[in-house]
This record gives structure tokens, C-alpha cells and sequence, in this order.
């Protein structure tokens, strides 16, 4: 997850933008928000419903800001 | 014997911590994906502003208090899984660890409002600057809130409330100061870095 933080400020700081950015960014967000729900918040094993509202969460907020984003890069 | 195995090992596990916190948890992911997406909508009717205001940022900080919030985050299941094998000792240092990590958090976070502050900017400055602020200071409050209470799951640890069999409050504690983690994984990219 550090490395992952690295590589998303690296990406800010060398002004990588546009489509494929926004795309990278969101999975290697999404990838942190996985590894903290199942990992950090030990859901993995737990009854689907629980795990159901977590993932359907991250996933609705990344994919949201991801077509959002999308659409203002090509604009 | 078998069967009974075979549904001890599917059964599912309960959730860790207090069922009432995980609630809280939802309610408050709920409120900060709505603040997010409202972000991004509000970004796709001012790009240019949102692109040139973010850039004005404090990344590096932004990077730093993200790497802080992780190590704390895994000093607080170290503590979890320390009370779980009846290590009370080790579990106040994790937790003592995870509040030190957070404490630098704030530290850090207040650099950086100094700095936007004393260039005059507001949150009436312009719309950009709005969210850049409610999002971060809403967050700040929730991690000064997930502070209050590990030190209080500390303090009870100390007073020897918690141990192999009891240690639902460490949970319930640790539970919500990961979701404090979660939702700046996502607000750090949003906010600072993606344009």
C-alpha cells in the first residue's frame, strides 16, 4: 500500500493527466480500499451482506469519479 | 461429525467489534461518497478551475499523511491481534503507536492549513477551495474523533478491561479507525492528485 501511495503522488508530482491517469489512479485506489477492507477491517470471511455494503461502497464511489472524470478528459 | 465440520468451517465469521459502530460506519461512508461524487460532479462543470486550483495543493503532505494513516492503520491491527493472544502489554504499545501516527497526521494537516490560510484563501475563495476544505477539515474531524477513541481503548487496556476473551471494545475501536483510513485512500487521489 505504500508503494501504491508512491506511485499515485509520483503520477501527481511528473503532471500525468487525462484518461489513462484517471484510470490508473482509481484502480490503485480501489486496489488500497480492498486491501483495507478485507485486510485492516477483516471482512474477508464474513457473511456476504456485510461484505456486499463495503465492496459495493468502494466500488460505486470509484466507478462514479471514474466515468465522471472520464467524461470531463474528453470534453 | 463430518457435516457439523463442514458448517463449522462455512459458517461465516461475525463481524469484528460492536454491530452498532459498523452502522455508524455505513452512515458515514454514505456521507462521504455523496460529498466525493458531488466533488466530481461539481469538478465536470469547472474544469479549468479545479485543475488550476489543485495544482496549488500541498501534495507531498497530502503523500506523507496517506503513508501516516496506513502505518497507523496497521499498528491498530497489530494491537487487535496482540489482545487476542492475551498481550495487553503489546497491544497499549500498538495502540499508543497508531494514536502517535495520527497525531502526526494533524501535525501535518496543520502545516498545511497554515499555509493555505495565511495566503487569504477560504472557503468562499472560490468553489474549488470550498471542497478542498469541507471535505478535508470534515475528514480531520473524524480523525481527531477516531483518536478520542483509541486513547480511550488504551486507557481501559491499561485499567485491564481487555483480554483474550474480552477485547470486543479494541475491535469496535480499531473498526472505525480504519474506516478514518478508507476514506482518505480515497479523498488523497480525488482531491490532490487526479485531474
Amino acid at each position: 500500500m505504500m508503494l501504491l501511495t508512491l506511485s499515485s503522488y509520483a503520477m501527481g508530482e511528473f503532471g500525468h493527466s487525462g484518461s489513462i491517469a484517471v484510470v490508473i489512479l482509481v484502480i490503485t485506489a480501489y486496489t488500497k480500499g480492498i486491501f483495507i477492507i478485507r485486510d485492516f477491517m477483516e471482512l474477508k470471511g464474513v457473511s456476504f451482506l456485510w461484505r456486499a455494503i463495503m465492496y459495493g461502497w468502494l466500488s460505486m464511489v470509484c466507478l462514479a469519479i471514474a466515468i465522471l472524470y472520464l467524461i470531463g478528459a474528453s470534453i | 461429525m463430518i457435516v457439523l465440520t463442514e458448517y463449522i468451517e462455512t459458517e461465516p465469521k461475525l463481524l469484528p467489534g460492536d454491530l452498532a459502530i459498523w452502522f455508524f460506519i455505513f452512515m458515514e461512508l454514505l456521507v462521504f461518497g455523496l460529498f466525493f461524487i458531488s466533488y466530481a460532479v461539481t469538478r465536470l462543470q469547472n474544469i479549468e478551475l479545479f485543475n488550476q486550483y489543485q495544482l496549488t495543493l500541498n501534495s507531498e503532505l497530502g503523500a506523507a499523511n496517506t503513508l501516516l494513516l496506513i502505518s497507523s492503520s496497521y499498528f491498530v491491527i497489530r494491537a487487535v491481534h496482540a489482545i487476542r493472544l492475551n498481550q495487553v502489554k503489546s497491544c497499549i504499545y500498538w495502540l499508543y503507536a497508531a494514536l502517535a501516527a495520527g497525531a502526526g497526521f494533524l501535525i501535518l494537516k496543520s502545516i498545511e492549513y497554515v499555509g493555505t490560510f495565511a495566503t487569504g484563501i477560504s472557503l468562499s475563495t472560490n468553489t474549488f477551495y470550498m471542497f478542498y476544505l469541507s471535505l478535508t477539515l470534515f475528514h480531520v474531524l473524524h480523525v481527531i474523533l477516531g483518536m478520542i477513541i483509541l486513547l480511550a481503548v488504551a486507557i481501559k487496556a491499561q485499567r485491564g478491561a481487555y483480554n483474550a476473551q474480552n477485547h470486543t471494545g479494541v475491535e469496535t475501536g480499531a473498526s472505525y479507525w480504519h474506516m478514518v483510513d478508507l476514506v482518505w485512500i480515497i479523498l488523497f487521489p480525488l482531491v490532490y492528485i487526479i485531474r
